[in-house]
């Protein structure tokens, strides 16, 4: 059993080792994918800068706390376009049948399609949400205890979950529809962006959707609310402590379906 | 042993029904109608280890659903399947140990890389040892001149290079069977002979079984010694290519330009199309020779250019339905 697990590990990481080869060769393109989307990502920080300039505070977060929740979506989702993100395309293999190399080899498909890729364009999200949390740590004054570090971690790792898990659901709809890109751009892509601001703004019924069914507010609103001090209503800050296990259950569920989407590949093969 | 054992194997797609125009589009958002493709009917047959078979047919017979079934890709509908004593869906990854799988029209290496990495990378994928990877690439590559391109990325290869490298990659694991999927499609002569030679030697010093569907009927010819012939998804003929050739292969088609547009009667000699000064002649071998009946022709005209036409698996099938066997 260690020795599987190894052997996967070791294989992991020289398949993805290509990945990163291969995209160095196209090193300007490297460089501007990082830079792009740091970039990108300063930008919308900027806008809310401009915003918070006129009206001091929405919905009761300043300015740097609105930073640090925008950084911390921002964290999970740079880590996971670094394993996942060419989840989004996985219809492309389908439709034009590359994607039968991964059942013809002596690998678990789930685990051959991840490791093909790894997309170093993500650093740029890494390197601006790293820099904006540090800096909105220092501007607020902020002072965890070993405990609130925990919650945070697992904050991260519990969005790098919930939001692959979700990009993993939107490319298993490609076994049945063979497109499912667009479904990226109308539900994962408002979604997240939605996600940079306080969940408070939505109606009701969006916030039941963001905490029950999408759990995007497990993502930053709600480990905000608890790492930051806030008081809400309605949701116990507490609730953010638990992103860590609230990710692992819907990322498996969304693995789970994942596969019934291949088993189904494999039966009509289109 | 028998190294692949099909029994009624059948394979039927379910797909929605495209309905015309811009109403049947909106109708079809709400409303979807359903038919069933059968893909493979009732395909029954058996290879012995070692054996080299075509498997061919024509666009759409059903050969690529076939070679899906074998290699563990698709879940046949109803039917059985054994290659080399275990059923392919079920347990796919270890079938995937035992076989090696080229497409010709897809790659299986790694695009943006330098070729001998996407070795490298599979070395990894099929845990292959060192001496046994060092064995086979110092064959492979006598062989093919796998070393001309190394270093070049896989996009950059040419197909006939591309072709090398897909089939070196596809027996670095030392598989007992090989599929392969049009390997010579959109070669040149040269690289079509080189690749015919390599599928060869393979057989005869390894052993390997090959199961080879192909468009190209001068694959069939030079490559083995048996064939099956599917069409509609059934299994039109299975057997020697001696008694095809003899019962079917015998025409020819000779495509002449002449210089004057006459009518060129010729006894026993059918011209199946005109354009202007180009004729195609359909003749049988065994009645004229084709210099024979190029004497014939420029007896009555100047010939200006000509070409002789192998008969193709299309038309053979289609003399099969007329004549039946």
């Amino acid at each position: 059993m260690l020795a599987f697990w190894l052997r996967g590990y070791r294989l992991y990481f020289r398949m993805v080792g290509a990945s990163i080869r291969a995209q160095m060769q196209y090193r300007y393109a490297f460089f501007m994918n990082i830079l792009g989307w740091a970039m990108s990502y300063a930008g919308t920080a900027v806008t809310m800068w401009v915003m918070l300039s006129s009206f001091k505070a929405l919905a009761g977060w300043t300015f740097w706390e609105l930073i640090f929740l925008f950084a911390l979506a921002v964290l999970s989702w740079g880590v996971c376009v670094l394993f996942f993100s060419h989840f989004r395309s996985m219809d492309q293999y389908i439709v034009n049948g590359t994607f039968d190399r991964f059942l013809i080899r002596p690998l678990h498909p789930f685990f051959h399609f991840m490791a093909m890729k790894f997309d170093v364009g993500a650093f740029g999200q890494l390197l601006f949400s790293i820099a904006a949390v540090v800096i909105a740590y220092i501007q607020l004054g902020l002072d965890w205890s070993l405990w609130k570090w925990g919650v945070f971690l697992g904050a991260v790792a519990g969005g790098v979950f919930i939001q692959s898990g979700i990009v993993v659901l939107i490319s298993a709809i490609a076994f049945w529809t063979t497109r499912s890109e667009r479904f990226y751009w109308v539900v994962m892509f408002p979604a997240k962006s939605m996600m940079n601001y306080p969940l408070t703004l939505y109606p009701r019924i969006l916030q039941w959707l963001f905490i029950f069914i999408m759990p995007f507010a497990f993502v930053n609103y709600l480990p905000a609310l608890l790492l930051l001090d806030k008081k809400h209503p309605v949701y116990s800050p507490y609730w953010g402590s638990v992103s860590l296990l609230v990710g692992i259950l819907f990322f498996w569920i969304c693995y789970r379906i994942w596969m019934l989407g291949l088993s189904r590949y494999k039966s009509t093969g289109s | 042993m028998n190294a692949i054992e099909v029994k009624h194997l059948s394979k039927q797609y379910v797909i929605a029904k495209r309905q015309e125009g811009m109403w049947g589009a909106i109708r079809s958002l709400f409303h979807r109608e359903y038919i069933t493709k059968t893909a493979v009917e009732d395909v029954s047959f058996s290879i012995e280890a070692g054996e080299m078979v075509g498997y061919i047919g024509p666009n759409g017979a059903g050969k690529s659903t076939t070679i899906k079934m074998l290699t563990g890709i698709l879940v046949p509908t109803s039917g059985e399947v054994r290659v080399g004593g275990l059923v392919p869906y079920k347990e796919r990854q270890k079938n995937a140990r035992q076989i090696g799988v080229v497409f010709g029209q897809r790659s299986q290496l790694w695009w943006d890389l330098p070729t001998i990495e996407s070795f490298e990378l599979l070395k990894e994928v099929y845990h292959i040892s060192d001496r046994r990877y060092r064995r086979n690439m110092d064959t492979f590559t006598e062989i093919l001149k796998l070393d001309e391109f190394f270093q070049t990325p896989v996009r950059q290869l040419s197909l006939g290079q591309r072709m090398r490298a897909d089939i070196a990659a596809s027996l670095l694991h030392d598989p007992s069977i090989l599929f392969l999927d049009e390997p010579t499609i959109g070669l040149d002569v040269v690289a079509k002979e080189r690749m015919r030679t390599f599928i060869q030697e393979m057989n005869k010093e390894r052993g390997i079984t090959v199961i080879l569907t192909t468009h190209d009927m001068s694959d069939i010819e030079k490559l083995c010694k048996r064939m099956i012939l599917i069409d509609k998804g059934r299994v039109m003929y299975d057997g020697g290519l001696e008694k095809i050739k003899e019962h079917f292969g015998t025409s020819r088609i000779l495509i002449v330009d002449v210089e004057k547009d006459i009518s060129l009667n010729i006894e026993g000699v059918e011209v199946i199309r005109e354009e202007g000064i180009r004729k195609w002649l359909r003749f049988n071998r065994e009645e004229y020779t084709a210099a024979q009946l190029i004497q014939q022709i420029s007896e009555k005209t100047e010939i200006i250019d000509i070409s002789l036409q192998e008969p193709e698996i299309d038309s053979i099938i289609r003399q099969m339905y007329e004549q039946g066997l």
